[in-house]
């Protein structure tokens, strides 16, 4: 690549991050109108709740990786970063179950 | 402005004179972000467990929450995220105008959020009765939304400092007594945003009341005619000093220091998602 190829190419990828982010966040406005209708809607509950777990699940994924740049930082970050959402998830889902045994109900 | 020239230039996603390759200050914030997690995740958990397990008496939560006032303020965090993501986007091109301007908007957003919790909050000890001390249901979600709310404000005082910090003066000399100056500009926005809100708190509360009228309006501006004037003469001072004044020693360099604001910023955002879907949206299913 030629020297003066690439800031035109580094301002091209600016000018695309721009359009991205604004495209990103409202595809997230409309996700979010979207679970809102959905809560309404008349089906069964475990459906409701799965659609609910994976909107917010892809709302989250497009915004750490999007508008926190883990796209295009090095994936140590990622690594790092899901080690901490790894723990902090299994931590809430052991808890979760464990509370759910008779034996280990919370004191009324 | 100096920095423009250099636009481009800098490599904001690599740092090769660190071992790893990333920037000291980039791995510690995510470090930091990791535990918020962990920490969160513990908060958000305790509440499950209480609303799948509830103890008898334990108000309906479905009548206590406003699904409208949570998805307006939803919507604005989510959008205080796309002028923060801008803001970090400005200041790497060198963009000194649009990273001010993106900075302005995200606390201006930040600060409507933290108004919809106040409002959220006084309606529900006030007119719901649910108190952090009353029930389970009180202790688990103002112990969560609390924190995270604390953790916005936080925010926001973060981007009040770098919005003034983008203001020192690149001549030495001119920046004598520039401390005085950064101080005076700070407590200006912090004064505008707190007289600001308690104004459209009041407006709102008075409206609530007696309904729309112009009486009301007039009743109310009477009776908070030095607030009015707080806020006045607090924005005039942030007009004079937002004002351009010569070179300033904030440029394509200092990216680094609003990307770390800005994770900060996003993970607040990603925690609400997760609040949003889990203490919220499933009560009404």
């Amino acid at each position: 690549m030629s020297s003066s190829a690439a800031p035109a190419h580094g301002h091209d990828l600016e000018e695309s991050k721009f359009q991205l982010f604004v495209q990103v966040a409202m595809l997230l406005a409309v996700i979010t109108g979207l679970e809102i209708v959905t809560v309404y809607l008349p089906f069964a509950a475990w459906i409701l709740v799965a659609a609910l777990v994976i909107a917010s699940a892809v709302k989250f994924m497009f915004v750490i990786f999007v508008f926190m740049h883990l796209k295009w930082d090095k994936p140590f970050c990622t690594i790092l970063f899901f080690i901490g959402l790894i723990l902090g998830g299994g931590t809430m889902f052991a808890l979760l179950k464990i509370f759910s045994m008779q034996a280990s109900l919370p004191l009324q | 402005m100096s920095s423009t020239a250099a636009a481009g230039t800098i490599d904001h996603h690599h740092d090769p004179s660190t071992s790893t390759g990333i920037p000291n200050k980039k791995l510690l914030m995510w470090l930091f972000l990791a535990s918020d997690c962990m920490f969160f995740g513990c908060l958000i958990s305790t509440h499950l467990i209480y609303r799948l397990h509830p103890p008898p008496g334990t108000p309906s939560a479905k009548s206590v929450f406003s699904i409208e006032l949570t998805s307006f303020s939803t919507f604005i965090l989510l959008m205080s995220s796309l002028m923060m993501a801008l803001a970090v986007n400005a200041i790497q091109k060198g963009n000194l105008k649009s990273l001010r301007v993106s900075l302005l908007t995200t606390i201006f957003f930040g600060c409507i959020f933290l108004g919809c919790q106040v409002f959220e909050f006084n309606n529900f000890v006030f007119e719901k009765h649910l108190t952090i001390t009353n029930s389970i249901l009180g202790t688990t979600f103002f112990t969560l939304t609390g924190t995270h709310g604390t953790h916005v404000a936080v925010g926001v005082l973060w981007l009040i400092l770098m919005y003034v910090r983008s203001f020192q003066p690149q001549d030495l000399d001119k920046r004598r007594g520039w401390f005085l100056v950064n101080l005076v500009h700070v407590l200006a926005l912090v004064v505008a945003i707190l007289l600001g809100m308690n104004l459209v708190l009041g407006t709102t509360r008075a409206l609530e009341a007696t309904g729309l009228s112009a009486a009301t309006l007039a009743h109310f501006a009477s009776g908070a005619i030095l607030r009015i004037l707080g806020l006045l003469v607090a924005l005039a001072v942030l007009i004079r000093l937002g004002r351009p004044a010569g070179p300033v020693a904030f440029n394509e360099g200092n990216a680094m220091d609003v990307e770390m604001m800005g994770l900060y910023w996003h993970f607040v955002d990603i925690v609400w998602i997760v609040i949003f879907t889990a203490v919220y949206l499933l009560e009404y299913i």
